[in-house]
């Protein structure tokens, strides 16, 4: 694509992002739009990705993408200890703090995330990395999210039989209720420390970014921000920051709201969506409801794919591409176990395990534990592309 | 201490007292503005406290200074269908820092239902005399663009202790039923829409408390609760216009009242308005239709015959 076009399209996306920001008189559709757009641009600048991020790792022994996520959580920590203090000065008042995505942390949540990290590996990507990859025109993101849907679906399904025989008797833990704030907040940095020292022992030299040379001060810092990967640091602290903002602004990050919520739709429409989904409207995570319009999730996800479009488009990483079959079969089957799982941990890498994490919730952890596991088998058994 | 030291001391109390009085809210008015909540802010004897249905509300902003009472967790009972018990509600206002001479002012979102409800609340415990209603509620405040804040206010804790309740401000399914059956000369007003009151729907969309039977309480008047409000604030209507209201639909207060709704908080607001701005004789239902509807015998008008077939 000529670079002109590129810039223009670009020029567009942003204009009416900015005029649909304007145009949205609920404070909130606008304020999740704002915070989408914002989100996508962290994503695609610095190819945030939870799952590449891992595979860097395991792949190439590099940890700068670990890095990133662990100081998303350190971050991100930071900013809800902020707000968690002042929202609910006493932690063992025997309430959670409202909206944060703290949920029921038992056996189920692993399994599910471990389904969830299996789904990272075969599709390529989480589904945020999907959301993101969308707007770069990825031939693999459309068939994830897909199978994203169909793998809803599935968990409606299966949600009411695993609700009763495990989920209405898995406790809700919410760590400073047992340590308080400032045992939580050593505890939790201390140990994201540890494991970024553990993750550094594996850690091979990173390679050097490459440089461009002879160009002027304001070329380079221009390059720097819209050409360039943003190291992977900067975007693991914008999204620490960015989840801490939403958090307080409007709700917890989260990126599958919108998708379960077409998925229950779909299934309702075609009537084989159970009558009641037992307890699940009651938890605090990425709610589904029926569509009824644009909700502030869906607002998020709008503006996260069309930012990331744009920013593609500058950067000349909009490279659309025929799908091969492959690629096709791995989005659709592992999108198929990435909704699933998220569905039944009620929330993803970004809606769980972020945003759990960083509120203090037990199952922001498990989910951690177990989608790094069921990655990690996964890329063992898999063939490396 | 010299006597001239304890002079000026006691001169320095009995100012703060005076101005402090200045501040305090007229005796018997329900209601106070928006305008009087903010020039009261930083009157340590004026409690403000939200009662919002939907959670995060509050936290993400709420009229400065104001505390949180949760509506599904601080004024009910968790475990059997019932209010706040007097124990737990004497806590509950102790750890909120009220005492005798508080004058506490509650709102909330959705036009003050839930605030009215508390409102309630802290008349059946004895409280009446101290509580106001924010006319308007979190609507007001937020159409004026009044500053919120989202700091939780520290406050010190009382050891006040609850006077008497008023127990016969709530009205019971034996109540109710002696009105259906004429057995007692009350006015029973059911404050539902009028699709609920004629038997068209069991509930309004979407709510998740329902009753497996259609209709109304025999020999109720259908006064839906917003009629008492003006749209575009939220704030009550006149008095003289409420008075007509309710005289339009054969209410003019000169017969004890019963106020019921769905699950017994938009009743409130009229049970508020009838017995605090017109000052009539009301209880109000708590128990409301998902109680009466689904009890066995109960007599019920259907004017629309819809039938429950389980769906």
């Amino acid at each position: 694509m000529p670079r002109s076009i590129e810039l223009f399209l670009s020029l567009i996306i942003l204009v009416g992002l900015t005029l649909a920001a304007f145009a949205l008189d609920s404070g909130k559709l606008s304020k999740s739009l704002a915070l989408g757009a914002l989100f996508g641009l962290v994503l695609q600048r610095s190819r945030f990705c939870f799952l590449c991020h891992t595979r860097d790792f395991f792949s190439n022994r590099d940890v700068r993408g670990i890095a990133a996520i662990l100081l998303a959580l350190g971050v991100g920590t930071l900013g809800y200890h902020v707000i968690l203090t002042t929202w609910l000065p006493d932690p063992g008042a025997g309430r959670l703090p409202p909206d944060a995505h703290i949920g029921p942390a038992g056996p189920l949540l692993a399994f599910a995330a471990f389904a969830f990290g299996i789904g990272m590996a075969i599709s390529g990507s989480c589904i945020s990395g999907h959301l993101y990859r969308l707007g770069e025109g990825s031939p693999t993101a459309p068939f994830a999210l897909l199978g994203t849907l169909a793998g809803f679906g599935a968990g409606f399904l299966t949600w009411n039989t695993l609700y009763v025989a495990s989920i209405a008797t898995t406790p809700v833990v919410w760590l400073p209720a047992y340590t308080g704030y400032a045992g939580w907040l050593l505890g939790q940095l201390a140990l994201l420390a540890a494991l970024a020292a553990l993750f550094a022992r594996f850690a091979s030299p990173p390679v050097s970014q490459p440089d461009i040379r002879g160009a002027t001060p304001l070329r380079h810092a221009l390059h720097r921000i819209f050409i360039a990967r943003w190291p992977a640091t900067a975007g693991g602290a914008a999204v620490g920051v960015i989840a801490a903002v939403a958090y307080f602004q409007v709700q917890p990050l989260g990126v599958t709201a919108a998708i379960g919520s077409v998925a229950r739709s779909l299934l309702a429409h075609a009537e084989l969506l159970p009558e009641t989904l037992h307890g699940l409207d009651g938890f605090a995570g990425c709610r589904t409801a029926l569509v009824t319009g644009l909700s502030p999730n869906g607002a998020f996800v709008v503006g996260l794919v069309l930012a990331s479009l744009a920013s593609a488009l500058v950067a000349g990483q909009f490279t659309p591409a025929w799908p091969t079959a492959g690629q096709a079969l791995r989005g659709v089957g592992g999108g198929i176990l990435l909704g699933w799982g998220a569905m039944t941990a009620i929330g993803c890498t970004v809606g769980t395990l972020l945003s759990g994490t960083i509120a203090g919730a037990a199952s922001g952890w498990i989910f951690l534990a177990a989608s790094f596991a069921g990655v990690w088998v996964t890329l063992k058994i898999l063939p490396t592309r | 201490m010299t006597l001239r030291h304890l002079i000026t001391a006691v001169a320095a109390l009995a100012a703060t007292t005076l101005s402090v009085t200045a501040f305090a809210a007229p005796a018997k008015e329900p209601l106070v503005t928006y305008e009087w909540v903010q020039k009261n802010l930083d009157n340590p004897k004026v409690r403000i406290i939200e009662v919002s249905v939907d959670p995060g509300v509050y936290e993400r902003g709420h009229v400065p200074g104001a505390l949180n009472f949760r509506w599904h967790t601080d004024l009910v009972d968790k475990v059997s269908r019932d209010i706040v018990s007097r124990e737990n509600f004497e806590k509950l206002i102790q750890g909120a820092g009220i005492d005798k001479d508080t004058t506490v002012v509650l709102y909330g979102d959705n036009n003050n239902w839930f605030a009215a409800w508390g409102a309630w609340v802290f008349h059946v415990h004895g409280l009446g005399e101290q509580v106001r209603l924010l006319d308007g509620g979190r609507k007001i405040w937020e159409l004026k663009q009044l500053p919120l804040d989202t700091k939780t206010a520290e406050v010190k804790a009382t050891d006040y202790k609850l006077p008497d309740g008023k127990p016969n401000l709530r009205a019971r399914l034996s109540d109710v039923l002696a009105a259906a059956e004429k057995k007692t000369d009350v006015h029973v007003i059911d404050i539902r829409s009028a699709d609920e009151y004629q038997g068209k729907i069991f509930a309004p969309e979407g709510s998740k408390e329902l009753s497996v039977r259609a209709g109304h309480v025999p020999g109720a008047v259908n006064v839906t609760w917003s009629k008492a409000v003006n749209a575009e604030d939220g704030t009550f209507k006149p008095a003289a216009d409420l008075k007509k209201l309710y005289a339009d639909a054969g209410v003019d207060g000169s017969k004890p009242i019963i106020t019921y709704c769905r699950i017994g908080e938009r009743s409130s607001h009229t049970w508020y308005l009838l017995t605090q701005i017109l000052g009539y004789d009301v209880k109000n239902y708590d128990g409301s239709w998902t109680e009466y509807g689904n009890s066995v015998g109960a007599p019920v008008t259907n004017l629309a015959g819809t039938v429950w077939l389980g769906k």
